[in-house]
C-alpha cells in the first residue's frame, strides 16, 4: 500500500543496550536533540526514581504503534509481554506463543521506543527446563529482539537460578510472583494468590529470593494490597503491581485493556476488575470503521479530495483512443466520462 | 469462470476441549453451512475465560471474583451471521454495491473489522510498515505474515479473508507461488490470496494458484513490493501507454482466473476503464470513485499515529475516520499521571483481599522472620484501607 516517508521525531533505536551515559559511550543518535538519548530510561534511572519514592509506570506494548504511543506518552518502561497470545493472538491463555513470535514483536517495539526501558517477556516453554535453556532464551531476546531486559516468572528453586544465571550473563531480570499467568494449569485458572497467610508470607519469600538473585525488580500480580505493601517494604529494589493494590513501588497494565481497546456497543468484552479503562479505544475504532464502510457504500469516498492523481486532457483523449482500438469502447466512454465528472465534481452511475 | 464455493475450503472449527461441538449450534442455512462445525460466533472467543480448562464464565461478577481474568456472559446472538464468500461479493458487484475492504493485523483489528461488517478483510503485508515500523513492505517474511491471518481469523468469523503474498515468497518460479499461497491458506486460515504485479510470470503464477484451488487477488498500478523498480511509492497510469497497460493487465489477470483486482494510486479516468473493461470488482486505493469497492489501510484511516507530539503524514487519499492515536495518547498520559499521584489503583481497582484473621497471623508470621518493616507496611496498609487518612509511608 502507498506509504509516504515517514517523518518523525522518535530516533531509531540502534538495538544497543549500552546506554549513552557510560564510559565507552554509544552510538550516537544521528539528530541534533541528543537530549532525547540522555533521557533514556536506565535501571539506573529506576532505581532512582525509587529511591525518590516516585512511582514508575510500566505499559505493555506489542507492535510498532503501540511502542511509539507508550514512549511518546512518557512512560518509564514498556513491557512486551507474553500476554500478547491474548491480546494481540487471540488465544484464551498465555501459554501457545513462542519464542520467536516474542522476538517478532520485541523488533517492531523496539524500532518504535526509543526512550522507555524495553523489557522483553520469557515465554512459556523456552527457560523452565534449565538454566542453560533460560539464558540462551534471554540472550536471544537482548541479541535479536533488541530488548533491555527480561522478565520471567515464578519463584521455585529452578526459577531462581535460572533468574540467577541470566544476571550472571550479564542481563537485567526482572521477576514476576503472584499470580503467574503462565502457570494456571498448576493454579487452576487465574486465580488470585498470597490469600491465606502460608500464600502470603511465600510471595514476600519469593520476592526476596529474586532479588538475592539479583533482578532488578519485581512485578507483584493479583495479590491482595497488605500482601504488596509487604514484599514492597521488605525489598530494596522497586515492586511493580497489577491488581495488587496502590502500595507497590510502580503500577503495570495491559495496552489493550487500560484502553479500552476491545470494548465497543456490540462487542462487550470483560476488563479485568483491577484494571481501570483510561479510553474507550474500541468504541471509536468501531465508530470510525463503521463510518467509513458507509461513505463507501454510499460512495461518498473517496471524494475529489482524495482522489489526487491525474492525467492530464491530453493523455485521457489518447488513453480514449487507445482502448477503442482495441475494441474496449466501453472503457473508453469510462473513461472519457470520468475525466469530464472529475471536474464537474459529478457523481458517475457505476458501469456495469 | 471458476467456482471458489465453500466447499472447496470448508472451516472445520474445534471447540476448545477438542470435540465437535454439537450439532445444535450448526446453523442450518446453506449446504456449505453444513460442512463445517462452528463454534459459537466469535463474541464468545473474546470474552476472556473464567478458568483456563474450559469451564464456562461464571456470569454477574461476585464482589470478589475467584478468577482474575473473569469472562463475562459471552455477546452471543441467535444464529451466526451470514459469511461473507465469493457469491456475495460477485452478487454485491452484480448490483452495482460498492464493495468495502480494509485491512486488518491481528486479533483485535480482526474483531473490530469483522463487528463493522465489512466485506472483505486484507491481511495486508503492509503490516511491515505499520505494525513492524519498517519502511517498505520488504521485510516481512511469509511466516510472519502466517502468523498475521492467524490472529486475524481468530477474531473474524464473518468476513471475507485475503492473506497477502509477501516479497520474496512467489517471485522466482511457479512451484515457489503454489506452495506459498498454499501455505497461507493452510496454515494462515484465510479464504483467499494477494499476490502484486502483472508481468507474464506473475501472470502464470496466478493462473497456477487458482489451478490449485486458491481463489486469487491481483493487485496493479502501484506495487509497492516494486518501490526498488518503481524508484519509489510512485503513482502509476499517468501517461497513455502506462494507463493502458494498467487495463491490460487487469485483463490479463481476470483471464488468469482472478476474482477481483486492486487498483492503487492510477488516476480516476484509467480505474474507470479498467472497471468497465473487466467482469470481475475492481477494488480501488488511490484510484478514484468509479472503482468496484474500496480498501484502506486500518491505521491510516484510524488516524493511529496523529497526536500531538508525533505527527505522522497519512497518505494523501485516505480520509481519516478518527483520531485513534491522540485517543490513545490521552489515556496512556491519564494513566501515566494518575500512577504518579497515586491516584491509581483506588479501592474500586483493588479488588483482592486477605481476611481480617489471616491478616494478624500474616503480621505474626512476617514478625517471626525478621521482617519488622514489612509488618509495619500490613499495618500501615490496613489502616488506610479500613479509613484512616494517612500519607504513603511505604517505602519506610
Amino acid at each position: 500500500m502507498m506509504r509516504q516517508a515517514f517523518r518523525h521525531l522518535a530516533r531509531r533505536r540502534w538495538l544497543s543496550n549500552v546506554p549513552e551515559s557510560t564510559v565507552y559511550g554509544g552510538p550516537r543518535p544521528q539528530d541534533a536533540s541528543s537530549s532525547a538519548a540522555a533521557r533514556r530510561v536506565t535501571v539506573t534511572s529506576l532505581r532512582g526514581k525509587h529511591r525518590r519514592r516516585e512511582p514508575i509506570t510500566v505499559v505493555t506494548a506489542y507492535d510498532y504503534p503501540s511502542a511509539v504511543h507508550v514512549d511518546s506518552a512518557g512512560i518509564d518502561v514498556c513491557l512486551v509481554g507474553d500476554s500478547a497470545a491474548m491480546v494481540v493472538h487471540g488465544h484464551d491463555t498465555t501459554l501457545p506463543i513462542s519464542l520467536d513470535v516474542m522476538l517478532e514483536h520485541c523488533r517492531a517495539v523496539a524500532r518504535g521506543a526509543t526512550r522507555p526501558l524495553l523489557v522483553g517477556d520469557l515465554p512459556f516453554g523456552c527457560y523452565e527446563s534449565s538454566s542453560t535453556q533460560a539464558v540462551d532464551s534471554a540472550v536471544r531476546v537482548l541479541k535479536e529482539g533488541g530488548m533491555d531486559a527480561i522478565k520471567l516468572e515464578g519463584g521455585a528453586p529452578s526459577r531462581i537460578s535460572a533468574a540467577k544465571a541470566i544476571v550472571e550473563a550479564g542481563i537485567a531480570v526482572m521477576g514476576h510472583v503472584g499470580l503467574t499467568p503462565q502457570a494456571i494449569s498448576v493454579l487452576g485458572g487465574f486465580r488470585p494468590q498470597g490469600k491465606t497467610v502460608d500464600s502470603a508470607v511465600k510471595v514476600v519469600e519469593t520476592a526476596l529470593a529474586l532479588q538475592e538473585a539479583g533482578c532488578f525488580s519485581v512485578v507483584l500480580e493479583c495479590v491482595p494490597g497488605p500482601v504488596a505493601a509487604a514484599a514492597t517494604s521488605a525489598l530494596r529494589i522497586p515492586t511493580i503491581g497489577i491488581g495488587a493494590g496502590p502500595f507497590c513501588s510502580g503500577q503495570v497494565l495491559v495496552y489493550h485493556d487500560l484502553l479500552g481497546m476491545m470494548q465497543h456497543p456490540h462487542h462487550a468484552k470483560v476488563t479485568p476488575r483491577f484494571c481501570k479503562q483510561f479510553g474507550n479505544v474500541g468504541h471509536v475504532i468501531n465508530k470510525a470503521l463503521s463510518e467509513y464502510k458507509q461513505e463507501v457504500e454510499n460512495r461518498t469516498f473517496p471524494g475529489p479530495s482524495h482522489t489526487p492523481y491525474k492525467i492530464t486532457a491530453t493523455d485521457v483523449d489518447g488513453f480514449a483512443s487507445a482502448l477503442q482500438k482495441m475494441g474496449l469502447d466501453e472503457a473508453a466512454n469510462a473513461a472519457a466520462a470520468a475525466a469530464e465528472n472529475a471536474e464537474k465534481d459529478v457523481k458517475l452511475p457505476e458501469n456495469n | 469462470m471458476s467456482q471458489f464455493s465453500r466447499l472447496l475450503t470448508p472451516r472445520v472449527h474445534l471447540n476448545n476441549s477438542g470435540f465437535f461441538p454439537p450439532s445444535s449450534i450448526i446453523s442450518p442455512s446453506s449446504l456449505s453451512r453444513q460442512l463445517r462445525c462452528t463454534p459459537p460466533p466469535h463474541h464468545s472467543r473474546v470474552s476472556r475465560r473464567a478458568t483456563s480448562n474450559g469451564a464456562p464464565a461464571p456470569s454477574p461478577a461476585p464482589p470478589e471474583p475467584a478468577a482474575v481474568y473473569g469472562g463475562g456472559g459471552a455477546n452471543q446472538q441467535a444464529a451466526a451471521p451470514r459469511r461473507v464468500t465469493l457469491a456475495t461479493l460477485r452478487g454485491k458487484h452484480r448490483r452495482g454495491e460498492p464493495i468495502s475492504m480494509v485491512t486488518a493485523y491481528d486479533y483485535p483489528s480482526g474483531v473490530h473489522v469483522d463487528a463493522a461488517g465489512f466485506d472483505i478483510c486484507l491481511v495486508g503485508d503492509s503490516a511491515a510498515m505499520v505494525s513492524h515500523g519498517h519502511d517498505n513492505t520488504l521485510p516481512i517474511s511469509l511466516d510472519v505474515i502466517i502468523e498475521h491471518c492467524r490472529s486475524v481469523k481468530r477474531g473474524a468469523a464473518r468476513t471475507f479473508l485475503v492473506g497477502d503474498l509477501p516479497f520474496g515468497s512467489y517471485e522466482s518460479s511457479t512451484p515457489q507461488a503454489v506452495d506459498s499461497a498454499v501455505r497461507v491458506m493452510k496454515e494462515g486460515g484465510v479464504d483467499s490470496i494477494k499476490l502484486e504485479g502483472s508481468a507474464p510470470s506473475r501472470i502464470s503464477a496466478a493462473k497456477a494458484i487458482v489451478e490449485a484451488g486458491i481463489a486469487v487477488m491481483g493487485h496493479i498500478g502501484l506495487t509497492p513490493q516494486s518501490v526498488s523498480a518503481l524508484g519509489g511509492f510512485r503513482p502509476q497510469g499517468k501517461t497513455v501507454d502506462s494507463a493502458i497497460k494498467v487495463v491490460e493487465a487487469a485483463l490479463a489477470l481476470q483471464d488468469a482466473g482472478c476474482f477481483a483486482v486492486v487498483l492503487e494510486c492510477v488516476p480516476a479516468p484509467v480505474a474507470a476503464a479498467a472497471t468497465a473493461a473487466l467482469q470481475i470488482p475492481t477494488i480501488g486505493i488511490g484510484a478514484g470513485p468509479f472503482c468496484s469497492g474500496q480498501v484502506l489501510v486500518y491505521h491510516d484511516l484510524l488516524g493511529m499515529f496523529q497526536h500531538p507530539l508525533h505527527a505522522k503524514v497519512a497518505p494523501k487519499f485516505c480520509k481519516q475516520y478518527g483520531n485513534i492515536g491522540d485517543a490513545i495518547n490521552r489515556a496512556l498520559s491519564q494513566y501515566k499521571q494518575e500512577v504518579e499521584t497515586q491516584s491509581f489503583p483506588g479501592p474500586s481497582h483493588t479488588p483482592y483481599k486477605l481476611a481480617a484473621t489471616d491478616v494478624d497471623a500474616f503480621l505474626n508470621a512476617l514478625v517471626d522472620k525478621g521482617l519488622n518493616a514489612a509488618a509495619d507496611a500490613v499495618e500501615n496498609t490496613e489502616k488506610e484501607i479500613n479509613g484512616t487518612p494517612q500519607l504513603n509511608k511505604i517505602y519506610a
